[in-house]
């Protein structure tokens, strides 16, 4: 079992008959941030559901430094160090972008002076702070994805799952979001796993990648090398044209 | 003046109702029909303890209404989250028929009544004017309580919280936000908010019966429909409306105010029909029980 860090053993689920993951492992060391790529279908919402308690894996085990989250709902889990955006960014409209970030830690208990200098520190680092005032209803799409970013980083999370935060944003977007992907891993420091169909934004991002196809892990290593896999090109795209999409 | 100032009376009475409604539908999505049982009781107790100093009796009331919310939400509510909305809604409806009884059983089907606060229905000269102490009273104490709720709402972790909550509950449940004591909290400030409307009306309306919160809570739910049911705001000012506009029409229909409800669910409809999320809504399809 690794003691330092995040693991995912043997994990598997089934939904009646169809079985979505094999016995899928993986670790992310503190501070690294790892990669999640796959095709439609392999199995990526329903992994990264299981890690943030949203759903209960069949087989398999947890942990966090040691500590196993199995059994723990998805509010036990961010307090114990995972916190997830959405992909659907599920931020409060009525809300001002600081308070939907100070609930990030609020949430979690943190003391209101605490988690308001947080949202304030982690707007900042974020460039968020001249939108703190603005309720989250009238933001772009852009600008929601980063503060949902921004609140689960408020969080102080030990690592981070991303459900795919490129999705919908557009060109222009897409370097501000990996740019923000850079900053946290600098300047906060958390493991961060990252599920995104954007694979050129998987290949900067992320020091290591791991592809889900059918359900079962088919490669772990560098995300250079992962574009030149002919077993992931095959099940990614199913042809060449994998590697031109970056 | 006396007309403006009774509308304005029996509006915050009704914002007070409404916002007591709407902070448990904020969280829990559930329009709490016991609501009324708790203005009820407040009432009773007001009136049963009517021999003692005015603020201990509503320390009484308040303190029993708020417990009572307390109970139903940890009794009741509480063991049936997750069977679904309508379950919820039924087991609300059970609870009020079921408290109405029991206050029939313990206070009687006859109306319990005692002057409270009697200074309350003197009048008083302002500009040469004639109003009433209980109506000036009341505005002052609903201006002060709605000042304080804006101040927990808007300024406070708690406040946040609720508005998060409101805003999408699931969410804040997800984040780490203690669902249980929250709710609880809002069903707390419901009961506080619901003996504060209970001495309102008592005041006005000594003679309590175990129905005597009903019309009210019926009215308030049109409110906060009207209002924008997922908003704090809205809800106040829905309530609000409604009982502005009950007051002017009762005042100016004369004779034909018998007429009243079918003008004020006229002028509803409108509403609703320019405004289908209420008026402070942004959005025009909301989950509803």
């Amino acid at each position: 079992m690794n003691q330092g860090g995040f693991s995912a053993s043997e994990i598997s689920k089934s939904f009646g008959a169809l079985q979505v993951l094999k016995g899928v492992s993986l670790t992310i060391k503190p501070g690294e941030t790892l990669g999640l790529l796959g095709p439609n279908g392999a199995g990526k919402t329903t992994f990264i559901n299981i890690i943030a308690g949203y759903e209960q894996q069949d087989n398999g085990t947890i942990t966090v430094n040691g500590l196993s989250m199995d059994g723990m709902r998805p509010d036990e889990r961010a307090r114990a160090g995972i916190a997830r955006t959405f992909q659907s960014g599920r931020l409060f409209t009525q809300l001002t972008v600081a308070e939907n970030v100070a609930l990030g830690a609020l949430g979690l208990g943190v003391k209101p002076h605490e988690a308001q200098a947080r949202a304030e520190q982690t707007m900042d680092i974020l460039g968020l702070q001249s939108l703190a005032t603005t309720t989250a209803a009238t933001l772009s799409h852009g600008n929601a994805r980063l503060v949902g970013l921004a609140r689960a980083v408020a969080a102080q999370p030990k690592y981070l799952i991303m459900d795919e935060p490129a999705a919908g944003l557009n060109e222009s977007e897409v370097p501000k979001l990996l740019n923000a992907l850079s900053v946290i891993k600098n300047k906060i420091g958390c493991g961060m796993f990252l599920v995104e169909h954007n694979v050129g934004l998987v290949a900067r991002a992320c020091d290591r990648v791991i592809v889900l196809a059918t359900g079962v892990l088919i490669f772990d290593g560098a995300p250079s090398d992962a574009l030149s896999n002919s077993e992931v090109k095959n099940a990614y795209l199913g042809d060449a044209s994998f590697g031109e999409t970056i | 003046m006396q007309p403006l100032l009774d509308a304005f009376s029996l509006g915050g009475t009704y914002a007070l109702a409404a916002l007591g409604l709407g902070l448990v539908f904020g969280v829990l999505k559930l329009v709490n029909f016991a609501h009324a049982e708790l203005i009820t009781i407040s009432a009773y107790i007001m009136v049963i303890t009517n021999d003692l100093p005015l603020v201990i009796s509503f320390i009484l009331a308040a303190f029993t209404a708020t417990v009572l919310a307390i109970i139903t939400e940890l009794a009741v509510y509480r063991r049936l989250r997750g069977t679904g909305p309508a379950i919820m809604l039924i087991a609300s409806f059970g609870l009020s028929v079921g408290l109405q009884k029991s206050y029939e059983l313990i206070f009687g089907a006859l109306p319990r009544s005692a002057a409270v606060a009697p200074w309350m229905t003197g009048s008083v000269e302002i500009a040469g004017l004639n109003v009433t102490i209980s109506s000036l009273v009341t505005v002052a104490l609903t201006v002060l309580i709605l000042l304080a709720m804006g101040y927990l709402v808007d300024f406070t972790t708690l406040g946040l919280q609720l508005r998060a909550a409101s805003s999408d509950f699931k969410t804040a449940r997800l984040l780490g936000v203690r669902s249980n004591r929250l709710i609880t909290s809002s069903f707390a400030i419901s009961g506080l908010l619901a003996a504060f409307v209970g001495f309102i009306i008592v005041v006005e309306n000594p003679q309590v019966e175990p129905m005597f919160g009903l019309n009210i809570t019926i009215l308030a739910l049109v409110g906060i429909v009207i209002g924008g049911i997922s908003s704090l705001r809205g809800c106040a000012l829905g309530g609000f409306i409604v009982g502005f506009i009950l007051s002017i029409l009762n005042t100016f229909l004369g004779n034909a105010r018998v007429y009243a409800y079918s003008y004020l669910f006229l002028a509803v409809v409108i509403i609703l029909l320019v405004r289908p999320g209420g008026i402070l809504s942004k959005q025009n399809e909301m989950e509803r029980v």
